[in-house]
Order: structure tokens, then C-alpha cells, then sequence
């Protein structure tokens, strides 16, 4: 075991001496202090380099044993130094006292070097677990509290779900790719190139900072996981990471709250001259989903037919229309109104697409 | 050395665990002999005045320097002196303390007689 720091208190000169040079010739380096008061002081001094065990006298001027203990004890940074109290074969029951003050050993006032050796070192082995089980506790807390950082950082830049699963155990491996079926939903604006064409830039960031501020909450309310948004529009996707059963009709019931929400805005920037309507092609159906991108920007992504059929129908919709395929019609028919929109030959599909026309949620389960 | 006043076990037993360093033996003792005139003072000081309390802390720790360089009666007299400030009363203070003052001089004459037949 390497030398520990070890500070004498003793009132009597002679015994400091012999304790120094036994400590010094066991290979610790010592400090001397007359009694308590000196003791503490030093112990407090910025500049002393920190001491592993105090060896202390109990009867002495100034400040004796006992209140130097009771003062360390009360001392959140000096209360888990271990102490060594010096005593006399006749002084037992002091020594008792000390130890129920929190003391840890007592060494003999008759010297010998092999007790002292041993005790020393017992109690340097107890300061150091200790203090490795401080440092450890503090590192644990710094950790705990970057990672909690982290987490929520990254739910400001993330969809709540794709930062909560970043986080969580199984994460890992639903990152490196998976296979599930989702609805996927594409929503953009009609005439939104002429607009941003046409209007001042400071019109274009006002308009687009409203239309996000409407929309960003409706998908949070929904629990849609946002892929991206660019500009005027966004995909999203439902059922993943977060299973949602009931993940078609969660889309359409998004796809009709935005359109619902976005009529009041779309009323506002038509009476400055602008017609800017809405736009929403949806599609369920298997992708492959997980960390997409190169080292140094990821993203949490979905690849798949499902995903070009949904860009495509979202194409097609006309102002104000959601544009679903037939499988997102048939997981939800039950809750909502829609319409046959006819088949759609759409590019990069071999065979026309039938497409259903949205109108609504039904009634009874509007509030889905 | 007068046997009476050192225990030669006890002296050897000082000298080995500094290690046979002659010039640091001769620091301690000179430590001892100083320290020791300074707690008889304050010891005098007590029994002149009866004071019991005052005897405690000097006579503990000359007891215990003591019981360090080997003088085995010195300490024994400063043990009961110190026993006996604890409990309040000390019979004929002063006059133990003489005996003590005596003790301690010899134990000073044996030590400086060790140190001349070292050479």
C-alpha cells in the first residue's frame, strides 16, 4: 500500500516527534498539530494538501480530543476522515467515549511501530474505499444528469418517441432496422411555390412559423412519429417505434384536424391575396424503419413502397382533399366518411392505385 | 545507566524503534527533557495552588513521555498523581510533586549518562 497523509495531534512534543518519525519510516508522510483548535485549522487551510487519517491525543490545551472529534464529526467535509485516538492503557474508558463519537481505533501511547503499521493502514484502506465510493457516487450523478441533459435536449430536435427510444434498451436494436407496417402520411401545400415566389421572404418565414406552430402540436397530440419537415411539408408516420393498433385511423383523424385547423389561416392569408390549401396523401403498409442517414447525421427513418405511395397520393390531392390508399381505407372504414376516388396511375406504380377521398371522422368516433 | 530510574528493556525498546538513529535518540531525549521541565513547572504551579484540575493535563503527560523513554517509576508517580487530580483531591500535593521533580532528575542524570557512555 502506497503512504497516506496522517496529521498528529498531540499536545506533548516528545510524542509528536516519535509518532512523525514512525510514520515517516513507515512511509507516510506526517503533519503536526499541538491540539484541536491548530488541528482544525489546518485541516480547513485550502493550502494543506488533504490528510487520509488523523492520529489524535485526547487530553490537550486549547482544544482537547473530544471536542476535536465533535467538531470534525459536525464537519460535512471533514466527517469521514478516519480517526485514530493515541491513548493510555488507563484511559479506556475514554477511548470508548471516543469511538461512540465516531473514532475509528486507538492506538497505544506506549509506541510500537508494528501496532501503528497496522491500524495506520486499516484505516487508510477504509479512507480510500471510502473515497472511491464518493468519487463513484459523484460520477454516477454527473452521468445521470448529462444523460437526462441529453434526453431532453434531444426531444426538442427529435419526435418525442424517436428520442425516448434513443434512451431506452431495447433502442439499439430497433435503430440498426426493422421491419413493421405503418401508415405513412405526406401533407403539403397547393400553390406553395407561387406564394414563396411572389411574397416578401419576412411573409414567407411569418406564414411558414404560424402554419408549423398550427400543426406541430396536432402531431404530438396525435403521437405521430414527424420523419422530417421541409418547408411546407412534413411526413409522418403511426405504429412506430410506439405500437398504435389503431394506427390508420389515428393518421386520418391528424390529416382531418390539420386541415380543420389550417382553414382559419388559410382564410386569414387569402384576404392578403394568397390561396395556400392544404394537401394530405396517406398509405399503410410494411417499411423498413430505423437509423438511416451516415456518421454524423442520422435519421430515424422509413423506407418503403408505402412510403412513395403516400408522397405520390399526396401529390394528387387537390386543394383541401386527403388522398388515402386501400389499405388505409380498410383498417379504418369503421371510423370514418370517405369516398372512392377512382384508380390513380401513379409513377413507379405498374398498376392503377384505387384512392378514397377522406370527408371526415365519423361522429361517434370524432374524438379518436 | 542507574536502573533505578530507566528501565534498560524499555530504553532499548525506544532505540529500536528509531531505528538505532543515535543523533535522532538525542533529539527525542533533549525533546523530553525540555517538555518535561515545562510540565513540572505547570505541575508546581497546580500543587502550590491545590489545584486539581490544573494537575490533570502536565502530570498525564509527562506520565506518558515517560512511560516512552523507559522511566517506569517516574511514570508510575505521575500516573497516581494524575489519578488522584481526576478525583478531585490530591493529598500533599506539593509534596508529590517534589517527588516527581527528584524522579525526573534523575531520570535526566541516567539519560545524559547513557548518552556520555555512547561517546
Amino acid at each position: 500500500m502506497t503512504g497516506g497523509r496522517v496529521l498528529v495531534v498531540d499536545d506533548t512534543a516528545f510524542n509528536r516527534r516519535l509518532l512523525v518519525r514512525l510514520l515517516g519510516s513507515i512511509g507516510h508522510e506526517a503533519l503536526e498539530a499541538e491540539h484541536g483548535r491548530e488541528a482544525l485549522a489546518l485541516l480547513r487551510d485550502p493550502a494543506t494538501a488533504p490528510v487520509d487519517v488523523i492520529l489524535l491525543d485526547i487530553l490537550m490545551p486549547e482544544m482537547d480530543g473530544y471536542e476535536t472529534l465533535a467538531a470534525l464529526k459536525a464537519d460535512e467535509r471533514l466527517r469521514d476522515l478516519p480517526v485514530i485516538v493515541i491513548s493510555g492503557v488507563d484511559e479506556l474508558a475514554s477511548v470508548v467515549r471516543c469511538i461512540q463519537m465516531g473514532a475509528t481505533d486507538y492506538l497505544p501511547k506506549t509506541v510500537d511501530p508494528e501496532i501503528l503499521r497496522a491500524r495506520i493502514e486499516a484505516s487508510l484502506a477504509q479512507k480510500r474505499l471510502h473515497d472511491l465510493e464518493r468519487e463513484t457516487l459523484e460520477q454516477q450523478a454527473r452521468l445521470l444528469a448529462t444523460i437526462e441533459r441529453q434526453r431532453s435536449e434531444l426531444s426538442r430536435f427529435l419526435s418525442p418517441q424517436v428520442a425516448a427510444l434513443v434512451s431506452s434498451d431495447d433502442g439499439e436494436a430497433l435503430l440498426a432496422g426493422h421491419r413493421r407496417e405503418i401508415t405513412a402520411m405526406f401533407c403539403d401545400l397547393r400553390n406553395f411555390t407561387a406564394f414563396s415566389e411572389a411574397a416578401e421572404p419576412e411573409e414567407v418565414l411569418g406564414f411558414l412559423r404560424a402554419y408549423h406552430g398550427l400543426m406541430g402540436p396536432l402531431i404530438v397530440e396525435h403521437a405521430g412519429t414527424l420523419e422530417h419537415f421541409a418547408g411546407d411539408g412534413f411526413m409522418t408516420f403511426f405504429n412506430d417505434p410506439v405500437i398504435q393498433p389503431d394506427h390508420a385511423a389515428r393518421a386520418i383523424a391528424l390529416a382531418v384536424a390539420m386541415r380543420e385547423r389550417f382553414a382559419d389561416l388559410s382564410t386569414e392569408w387569402r384576404k392578403r391575396g394568397y390561396v395556400l390549401e392544404i394537401g394530405v396523401g396517406m398509405a399503410t403498409g410494411f417499411a423498413t424503419l430505423g437509423r438511416i442517414g451516415f456518421e454524423g447525421r442520422y435519421d430515424y427513418g422509413a423506407i418503403g413502397q408505402v412510403i412513395i405511395l403516400a408522397a405520390r397520393l399526396s401529390s394528387e390531392a387537390q386543394a383541401g382533399e386527403i388522398l388515402i390508399a386501400h389499405r388505409t381505407f380498410a383498417a379504418a372504414e369503421a371510423l370514418i366518411d370517405a369516398e372512392p376516388a377512382g384508380e390513380r396511375t401513379l409513377k413507379g406504380f405498374s398498376r392503377p392505385i384505387p384512392a378514397y377521398i377522406v370527408a371526415g371522422m365519423r361522429a361517434a368516433e370524432a374524438s379518436a | 545507566m542507574s536502573p533505578d530510574a530507566i528501565d534498560p528493556a524499555e530504553f532499548a525498546h525506544l532505540r529500536e524503534i528509531t531505528g538505532d538513529d543515535l543523533e535522532f535518540l538525542d533529539e527525542l531525549i533533549d525533546t523530553y527533557l525540555e517538555d518535561g521541565a515545562v510540565q513540572l513547572e505547570a505541575m508546581r504551579l497546580a500543587g502550590d495552588r491545590d489545584d486539581a484540575e490544573a494537575m490533570i493535563r502536565p502530570a498525564h503527560s509527562l506520565k506518558s513521555s515517560s512511560a516512552n523513554v523507559g522511566a517506569t517509576g517516574l511514570t508510575e508517580l505521575c500516573r497516581a498523581l494524575e489519578a488522584d487530580a481526576r478525583s478531585g483531591t490530591i493529598v500533599d500535593a506539593a509534596g508529590r510533586v517534589g517527588e516527581c521533580r527528584r524522579a525526573f532528575e534523575d531520570v535526566r542524570a541516567a539519560l545524559l549518562a547513557e548518552r556520555a557512555a555512547r561517546g
